[in-house]
């Protein structure tokens, strides 16, 4: 028997017949068996394959709910109020309920990033075939999240179809359980969420396997070039072209159309948000520069638009303002909707006559158009937005207030309270309206970096003050200022990179990665995320990031005046700020930790995600931090993290995902672990203490980050790196030592040398453990020993003699 | 005497039970009958050493403190029970009768709150709210909703006149 192949085949004898395999089912798995890849035991996991590893975490870190909402609205029996646990007329609880609603959350992010993935993936397949070959950098193990979770190994984009057919099955499968008369255990709902947050990060691979392998992105590349980013980095003298979003397949037209018509110095193409990442890495592998300057997150879109700045703005998919294009109408921009996501009421045009659609456009006949024809597209953006250049000059628009109306405007107010009670912060409006009414501007100034734009205020306001409009007008001189550098997206971390670094990490001696991810609601402003960063950079952790954090890293400059990204290589080595990439970049993240345990411990990883998971959780140093998480993909990302086994904060706004997982260092019993040598339980340190929390301020989460990034394979020294940033980190910003420093503490060597003689004594007096001065050894007090050949494990199955 | 109740205006919702307003005289008897108050305090303390004054005066009658954020760095050597921790972790622990509390003496009754970030103290309300039988009582200038007792929304001088008036009932 021959085996059929995909691809196309002729009949001899049948002329002009030509027959196209597809899909072959099971054909991937064959090839897998082929190559000797050996798959474990839960390839395409379904909702209950992974629950008993589910369970293992949540029997550790406790769901704790703190609902939005009392009232559940799902069906015609309710409204019911479910205050106090009651449960309603289906008879769900609150806490049944909340899970409910955090994984309706996780999968409506996962289905974003799947779809973005789908749509980028057929895009790119007409472009190339399904043939082309997936190209990540030198490395063999291309697809980790794909591989662990599916036991396939994608060669190709024909490939990545089987995958996101999983992907999409599995989410389907999700939805359902959020219909009423479904499932009733918060336990279980629990579960789902860490599935829909596995599925996530696979589609989310997949988006990026598909995009850097066709675009000539960077692949693995640490020497990426600089990318200029901020308000103040556009050139408003020349025609801008503004695109938001997170799918770069539509303006890649747009960019190729502007080089090949040698227009690249003659028209300023920005974005905001993962677009402009994208963007900025298209076609910039090999040395290629980069063709877009990025303007930065969504707390600059409302911003950016008000600025006036722009002559044409584009839009994709996700993370877009619902109100683009009524903003935009007020300044006489025209808008493109490029992606069926997001098609605003538009015309659609696509198939018109580029011409015609321009000058509908420029008259302003029509307020924008519906492109989803790429070509159409690709010509229609750069013309359409160097003649709005010309027609917006003469019709000489005034977007902000002017400096003498400011006064005025001020003076309006009645200090009702309105603004700063629906703002999300609760900014000091009032305040700077009062200053205003004097002329002085500085706190509408002060104002710019904690405000997200989020226009809540202007709909506030009694009087109709355009609050938001005052803020940026006062801030002119500052948002002049703003222009910094980000290091285009590298992509993933390459295999020789792992080999190289997977030890230290394994061993604690580089003391942790920290993963500095998610959006722009920040509690407190924008600069604080930056003082995280140069902080755990200059204690030598490897920081990585991507999406809008990778943004704002690179808005600040430190006190040698220079960006973080200026300052710090991006090799995967211990102080060193890599940015991946955009939000779908996230899965190099977690495609790092199962590199770790694929490439350094030579775990099997295909269709092994509960093993490879309990590697991560025991072994990797690893905290991630979406400080400004707002999105439902943020919380698909974090989800996808945790059951991994990496521990996740989000800023004091993500308490309003309404629920985190947290562990209860008092409860001995929940810290234990077994011994894969023989079986016995072995107790480990109250780290990671959560799984998902929500931290208040950046100076609390600093030390939170050191701590949490001890594990219990840390050798000596490595522990006593960790631990003496936990107490620095703490003395630092705290200003005390942590008063559970000592727990970390196994023997005398894991203390930090400098303080060595001190710790001991304070061991001795206030914990009462016996110390032997003469040779500085620790005689009794610990509750946990020092052996670096334990081999740490939540799962009896993988212990010696048990399988 | 401080009329704390009269302004109770919600700008978010959560549901149909909503704190009942207090002034100060009650709030203070309130603290003086719990079995084990807790005093929670939070970061925004420091953004006006006036506020931070009025925590340290609560904790000097003999109430313990629980500093989350950074706000121990205002609280440290003045002489008070105050001790740092998560103010989530410090959620669930509250609504576990296992926890021993901060200084291993048991859990708390009544759980008193200042110096928060509105939407934040809510969520972390509105879990106590639900899942625990705890009393809390919230002394903010905002209205906290989700609190069993609060303080109407104030203006910053007469919620410094009403914790000056809790602090002569405690
Ligand atoms: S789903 Fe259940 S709790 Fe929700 S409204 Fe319907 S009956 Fe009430
Ligand atoms: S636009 Fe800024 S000031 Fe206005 S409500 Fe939003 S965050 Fe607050
Ligand atoms: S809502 Fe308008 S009138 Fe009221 S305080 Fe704010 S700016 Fe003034």
């Amino acid at each position: 028997m021959t085996d059929i192949k995909t691809g196309q085949i002729s009949i001899d004898d049948l002329e002009n017949v030509q027959i196209t395999i597809g899909k072959i089912v099971g054909a991937i798995e064959k090839k897998a068996k082929d190559e000797g890849v050996k798959v474990g035991p839960t390839p395409k996991p379904g909702i209950s394959t992974l629950r008993s590893w589910d369970h293992k975490i949540l029997s550790r870190y406790h769901p704790v709910y703190t609902p939005a909402c009392d009232q559940c609205c799902y069906c015609t029996y309710g409204k019911c109020d479910l205050s106090g646990n009651k449960e309603g007329a289906c008879g769900i609880n609150m806490a049944a309920h909340n899970a409910r609603e955090t994984l309706l959350r996780v999968i409506t992010g996962a289905a974003a990033h799947s779809a973005h993935g789908r749509h980028i993936l057929h895009h790119l397949i007409d472009l190339y075939g399904n043939d082309k070959t997936i190209d990540m950098g030198p490395s063999n193990l291309l697809a980790p999240n794909t591989l662990a979770v599916t036991g396939i190994k994608p060669e190709t984009l024909g490939d990545l179809e089987e995958v996101l057919d999983y992907v999409e099955e599995q989410i389907t499968q999700l939805l359902a359980t959020i219909q009423v008369g479904q499932e009733g255990g918060a336990i279980d709902f629990e579960s789902k969420i860490l599935h829909g947050g596995m599925l996530d990060h696979v589609g989310m691979e997949v988006s990026e396997l598909a995009q850097v392998s066709s675009m000539q992105m960077p692949k693995s590349d640490p020497d990426t070039p600089l990318v200029e980013i901020g308000m103040g980095c556009i050139d408003a003298s020349k025609p801008v072209l503004l695109v938001i979003g997170h799918n770069v397949a539509g303006v890649t037209y747009i960019m190729d159309y502007i080089h090949d018509h040698e227009l690249d110095d003659k028209i300023e193409v920005a974005g905001l948000c993962c677009t402009a990442i994208d963007m900025t890495r298209y076609k910039v592998e090999n040395g290629g520069k980069p063709r877009a300057k990025i303007v930065g997150t969504m707390a600059k879109e409302l911003k950016m638009i008000r600025s006036g700045v722009a002559d044409l703005i584009v839009v994709d998919e996700q993370c877009v303002r619902a109100d683009v294009l009524d903003e935009a109408k007020k300044l006489s921009i025209p808008v493109i909707a490029t992606n069926e996501k997001i098609m605003y009421g538009l015309p659609d045009r696509s198939a018109d006559d580029p011409k015609d659609i321009i000058d509908d456009l420029a008259s302003r006949k029509e307020d924008g158009a519906l492109i989803l024809d790429f070509h159409v597209l690709g010509q229609v953006g750069p013309e359409l937005a160097i003649k709005m250049s010309k027609i917006r000059d003469e019709m000489g628009i005034k977007a902000l207030p002017k400096e003498e109306d400011m006064q005025g405007l001020a003076s309006k107010c009645i200090y009702c309270g309105a603004c700063e009670m629906d703002c999300p912060d609760n900014l000091p409006i009032m305040e700077a309206m009062k200053a205003g009414v004097d002329s002085d501007l500085s706190k509408f100034e002060y104002l710019h970096d904690k405000c997200i734009a989020c226009g809540r205020c202007d709909q506030a306001c009694p009087k109709e003050i355009p609050i938001l409009n005052l803020i940026e007008k006062a801030s002119q001189k500052l948002i002049r200022e703003e222009k910094g550098y980000v290091r285009a997206g590298r992509g993933q971390i390459s295999d020789p990179e792992i080999r190289e670094e997977g030890v230290n990490l394994v061993l604690g001696t580089t003391p942790g990665i920290i993963a500095m991810v998610g959006c722009s609601n920040y509690a407190d402003g924008t600069r604080d995320y930056f003082k995280v960063a140069d902080e755990m950079l200059k204690r030598n952790y490897i920081v990585v990031t991507s999406g809008c954090a990778a943004m704002d890293l690179g808005m600040y400059k430190n006190e040698e005046g220079e960006t973080l990204y200026e300052k710090y290589p991006a090799k995967f080595l211990a102080g060193n700020l890599i940015n991946v990439g955009s939000c779908v970049s996230n899965s190099h993240i977690t495609g790092t930790a199962i590199k770790v345990a694929a490439i350094f411990a030579q775990r099997q990883v295909a269709g092994n995600y509960e093993e490879i998971a309990d590697y991560i959780a025991n072994r990797i140093g690893a905290v991630g931090v979406a400080w400004g998480a707002y999105s439902q993909k943020a919380v698909a990302i974090g989800s996808g993290c945790n059951r991994l086994g990496i521990p996740v904060v989000v800023g004091p706004h993500g308490s309003k995902y309404r629920r985190a997982l947290i562990g209860k260092p008092y409860e001995e019993e929940e810290w234990k672990v077994y011994d894969a040598r023989n079986g016995e339980q072995m107790p480990i340190p109250t780290s990671p203490e959560f799984m998902l929390t929500t931290v208040e301020s950046v100076e609390e989460l600093l030390p939170i980050l050191a701590k949490n990034c001890i594990r219990p394979s840390d050798n000596n020294m490595g522990r006593m790196i960790k631990l003496t940033h936990y107490i620095e980190l703490s003395q630092k910003y705290l200003g005390h030592m942590p008063y559970d420093w000592y727990n970390f503490v196994r023997t005398e060597t894991d203390l930090p040398l400098a303080k060595r003689e001190e710790l001991l004594k304070i061991l001795e007096k206030e914990h009462g453990w016996e110390i032997d001065w003469k040779r500085k050894k620790i005689l009794s007090g610990p509750s946990m020993k020092s052996d670096v050949s334990a081999q740490p494990t939540n799962v009896k199955r993988l212990c010696k003699g048990e399988c | 005497m401080v009329d704390t109740t009269k302004n109770t205006q919600i700008y978010e919702t959560w549901g149909r039970n909503v704190a009942k307003p207090v002034n100060p005289n009650v709030a203070g008897k309130v603290i003086t009958k719990a079995k084990r108050p807790l005093l929670v305090v939070a970061s925004e303390l420091l953004k006006d050493e006036k506020l931070v004054e009025k925590a340290i005066a609560i904790a000097k009658k003999g109430i313990p403190v629980a500093a989350t954020g950074h706000s121990i760095t205002a609280l440290m050597d003045k002489g008070i029970d105050a001790k740092y921790i998560n103010i989530h972790s410090l959620a669930t622990f509250l609504g576990d009768a296992r926890w021993s509390g901060l200084d291993g003496k048991g859990s708390y009754d009544t759980i008193v709150f200042l110096g928060h970030k509105k939407y934040y103290l809510n969520q972390v309300l509105a879990g106590l709210k639900n899942f625990t039988d705890l009393k809390t009582l919230c002394i903010e200038r905002h209205y906290m909703q989700n609190s069993s007792l609060s303080f109407g929304n104030l203006k910053a001088d007469v919620h410094f006149e009403a914790l000056d008036e809790l602090i002569d009932n405690l």
